[in-house]
């Protein structure tokens, strides 16, 4: 069966994306990754340089930031993603 | 010697008399300006037989030499004075327009001393200083009474104080440009003791730039990092400082019905994109400003300037409030009355708790965003709970008999962050000399956004390094005085380089930082002076031993003790947290012992 | 034994010198600040294959159990740490950039991600170039002013809060130098794309 983690999308994510939340296939940080932007290509200019994560996106796996893009993924796991945010 | 005006002016209310001075310029180079300065001066004023409503305590107003030189975010100045709230070393700064403006009228530094007999405000237009006497003003609400003296951007400049300043609330802030606030510890009340309404200046000087070409090559430069950043050219323009409700909550470390829980259920409601989505009319911007994060937002009764983050959070999670068009309202009653909306909405919360465990006879509980505005009204006023409240959360605490209900550090109530959510910033909430704060540094860039890059929140060995540096930093950039949010597209070395280009004195970026922890190491010096000891450096017990049950941060409580012995011995404190001889050598303070 | 973040830490940073050829076999060093102690890579140790028995753990103001494995280069490290912000530092020896640093003073960048970043990086010159005191105090010296820099011939040595963070100023340094060298090649005029950059050499 296909792993389908939940992925939250917050800021200007949403409005890229149009949506807050949607579930994508992929067994890693990376191939979940990079599906969504393959389904969301607004969000590759925000989220991608190069190919690799652009500095500062925040990536949390069940509220843990991470910046290890090997780091398997399971169904259950739940994955938000944050542009570069800061305040105060 | 360049950047600063060299000048001082002192007025005494008492007798309705002024006087100025030149500013010691050796003091100036060790000090820089704003925190720094103010901290320094504060040192030789006031001692620590001084009450803080006492007409013995000052208010110290500095700016800074990059102040008015139109360097990005050069509209910052501080009030330093011994606080109310915490009887340490205050200082408060604030952003908009009247700090640019007091520079201008050719002073770095304005000292009010005294109490004047009857209600009085200051008009200060370049060299002539004016006494008037206020007491048809006395009463009055912020918003009116800007715009009754004749507030005008760029011209014109009012400082004042609200109701709650009036009646001494420890709580109180002192407000600039209708809706900026020096809020924390309660600078309000030390100028409502002293009877001073409002100060208002209007200047017609600029500072002088030493290395012109060179300032001129650093504001290019500047400009441009801030435009290239995300976060200072679209996350903090387009959804303000709000914009961290979700992230903190997703991490679980977002302080929760008086730090009970560290995940609110209601987080989404009141978040950065929620508020930007409903009730942002547009963005505003302090002077020389090009990241403009301040939101002008609307409802149904008020339109006005905020809320930020932590005033959220303060009336939002922490009170169980998932109500933004509540919250956006007393915001803006906050700001007419002149109080502290961390302070306030921690106390409210903190009532909250009393109430819901049978400690106090009241109907707050938890979610009722219906009693806010009238909570702080009542505050303002000393009415009802007000009268307990309007001194925050500690001494209300204290009186219920439940003191460990205040979450506070050295009295000052907490923002967001829920430190066992973040080890480094249980340190430094712990450490802080003003109290629990998030503006003597802060550790959410290091610990949870990645800025500049990621480190293990809950790692507790070398912690210390990270929040001492953030500590010095932070007293740097309060003393130059820029905004901390320019530091998040921009490093320290730039700091340092305009800090040499506009006073013609070089400061390597090292220096600079040295000057940081030269300030640290004095306000330290100040609060052992009035009697704080190590026992002070400590959090509320609910941090240190009770674990949230769920969330991410399950099962953490702050690990204080071994971070805190780490940051004594890496800061070059003896084990009871009091700076060695070699320290204050090295910083060239032990003229002060 | 170090806490086993840390030690991960150290790990990826060493791979990553050693496979982007910032460093040979056995070269190059790095270190990071915990308090008032030092983590720093024991002397013979490869960085890029570390073990967590290659990290040695110290005093910051003097010697202490352990300090006799330690690297030759760990003075160097510690005056570093005792004058400036540092809490990490990358010693490393990137070719391109050592290259320049045999005949320039100064390592003005002409593309534009070290143009962002670093600006200027001085070159200094140390006869006697192994851990003794006089090439620490220049070292030392000179990074209180600049996040990186190049002792000539030699390699280059960048702080940071993180090793994360004087990482990237390392391998930023050797990617524009190697873009200016193969300017050096293409050897066509300069179009200049960038305001303000006669101003570099004074930053």
């Amino acid at each position: 069966m296909e792993i389908m983690p939940i992925i939250k999308l917050y800021a200007n994510l949403r409005k890229l994306a149009g949506t807050k939340e949607v579930s994508i296939p992929g067994a890693s940080l990376e191939a979940v990754l990079s599906e969504l932007v393959k389904r969301s290509p607004a969000l590759e200019r925000i989220l991608l340089e190069n190919g690799h994560i652009r500095p500062h996106v925040i990536i949390t796996k069940n509220g843990h930031p991470t910046t290890d893009m090997n780091a398997p993924v399971i169904e259950e796991d739940e994955i938000a993603i944050f542009p570069p945010i800061t305040g105060g | 010697m360049n950047g600063w005006n060299g000048k001082i002016l002192e007025i005494d209310l008492a007798t309705q008399t002024y006087k100025t001075y030149p500013l010691d310029m050796e003091m100036a180079y060790l000090f820089i300006g704003g925190r720094g300065l103010g901290a320094r001066l504060l040192w030789d004023l006031v001692g620590p037989e001084v009450d803080p409503l006492a007409p013995e305590n000052v208010l110290i107003f500095t700016n800074g030499p990059l102040t008015a030189t139109g360097y990005q975010t050069s509209n910052r100045f501080s009030v330093t004075t011994k606080s109310p709230l915490t009887g340490t070393v205050l200082d408060a700064n604030s952003g908009g327009f009247w700090g640019m403006q007091f520079k201008k009228t050719g002073y770095d530094v304005l000292i009010v001393r005294g109490k004047a007999q009857n209600p009085v405000w200051i008009e200060i237009k370049d060299s002539v200083v004016a006494f008037h006497d206020a007491s048809d003003l006395w009463g009055m609400r912020v918003f009116a009474l800007t715009e009754k003296l004749g507030q005008n951007n760029n011209k014109r400049n009012v400082l004042c104080i609200g109701p709650a300043g009036e009646n001494l609330s420890r709580i109180a802030a002192i407000m600039n440009d209708r809706e900026r606030a020096m809020a924390r510890g309660g600078p309000g009340a030390v100028m409502g003791s002293k009877n001073l309404k409002a100060i208002v200046v209007e200047g017609s000087g600029r500072p002088e730039i030493d290395d012109k070409e060179r300032f001129k090559f650093l504001l290019y430069e500047t400009r441009k990092l801030l435009a290239a950043s995300p976060l200072t050219s679209q996350a903090l323009p387009e959804f303000g400082t709000v914009v961290l409700m979700n992230i903190m909550n997703n991490i679980g470390a977002l302080a929760t019905r008086n730090h009970q829980q560290t995940q609110f259920e209601g987080a989404e409601a009141i978040s950065g994109e929620e508020l930007t989505e409903k009730y942002l009319v547009k963005n505003a911007a302090c002077w020389a400003c090009p990241i403009g994060c301040t939101r002008i937002s609307k409802t149904e009764k008020v339109e006005g300037e905020g809320p930020e983050f932590e005033t959220t959070w303060a009336f939002g999670a922490q009170c169980g409030v998932d109500d933004l068009p509540a919250i956006i309202e007393v915001n803006s009653i906050c700001n007419d009355l002149g109080l502290d909306t961390i302070s306030a909405g921690s106390t409210i919360a903190c009532a909250m708790e009393l109430s819901e465990k049978g400690y106090l006879d009241s109907d707050l509980r938890f979610g009722r965003a219906d009693l806010l505005a009238r909570c702080v009204e009542d505050m303002a006023y000393r009415r009802d709970l007000g009268a307990d409240m309007a001194d925050g959360s500690l001494r209300m605490a204290t009186k219920f008999g439940h003191p460990e209900l205040s979450m506070s550090a050295k009295g000052m109530e907490f923002p967001a962050y829920d430190p066992r959510g973040m080890q480094g910033q249980g340190l430094l909430y712990a450490t802080s000399n003003r109290g629990g704060c998030h503006m003597r540094g802060n550790m959410v860039g290091l610990e949870v956004l990645g800025l500049p890059k990621l480190i293990d929140r809950f790692q507790v060995q070398g912690k210390s390094s990270f929040v001492i540096l953030n500590q010095n930093s932070n007293a740097a950039i309060d003393s130059l005085v820029v905004c901390k949010f320019t530091n998040m597209g921009v490093a320290d070395e730039y700091f340092a380089r305009v800090l040499s280009a506009v006073t013609g004195i070089q400061y390597a970026t090292s220096e600079m930082i040295k000057v940081g922890e030269r300030v640290w190491n004095l306000e330290r010096l100040y609060n052992i002076r009035e009697g704080f000891t190590r026992k002070d450096d400590t959090l509320p017990a609910r941090l240190l031993t009770e674990a949230p049950v769920d969330g991410p941060s399950k099962g953490w409580v702050v690990q204080l003790e071994p971070m805190l012995k780490e940051y004594y011995r890496s800061r070059g404190w003896d084990e009871n947290g009091v700076p060695k001889k070699q320290k204050l050598e090295e910083l060239g303070l032990t003229n002060l012992m | 034994m170090v806490d086993p973040r840390i030690y991960e830490m150290f790990r990826e940073i060493g791979r990553d010198l050693f496979t982007s050829n910032m460093i040979s076999s056995h070269g190059g060093n790095l270190s990071i600040r915990l308090g008032d102690r030092v983590v720093i890579k024991r002397r013979g140790a490869m960085l890029g294959n570390l073990k967590p028995l290659d990290l040695i753990e110290t005093r910051l103001d003097k010697n202490d159990s352990g300090v006799a494995l330690a690297s030759t280069e760990l003075l160097v490290h510690r005056t570093v740490y005792l004058n400036t912000p540092a809490l990490a530092i990358v010693h490393c020896h990137p070719r391109t950039a050592i290259a320049f640093s045999l005949s320039r003073d100064e390592l003005v960048p002409i593309d534009n991600e070290a143009s962002y970043l670093l600006k200027k990086i001085p070159v200094v010159t140390e006869e006697f170039a192994s851990g003794t005191p006089a090439m620490a105090n220049k070292v030392a010296n000179a990074l209180k002013n600049y996040k990186i820099i190049m002792l000539r011939g030699h390699g280059s040595f960048a702080t940071g809060q993180t090793l994360d963070e004087a990482f990237h100023w390392s391998s930023t340094l050797e990617e524009s130098c190697q873009i200016e060298l193969a300017t050096k090649i293409i050897n066509e005029p300069f179009i200049e794309y960038r305001g303000m950059s006669e101003s570099y050499n004074k930053f």
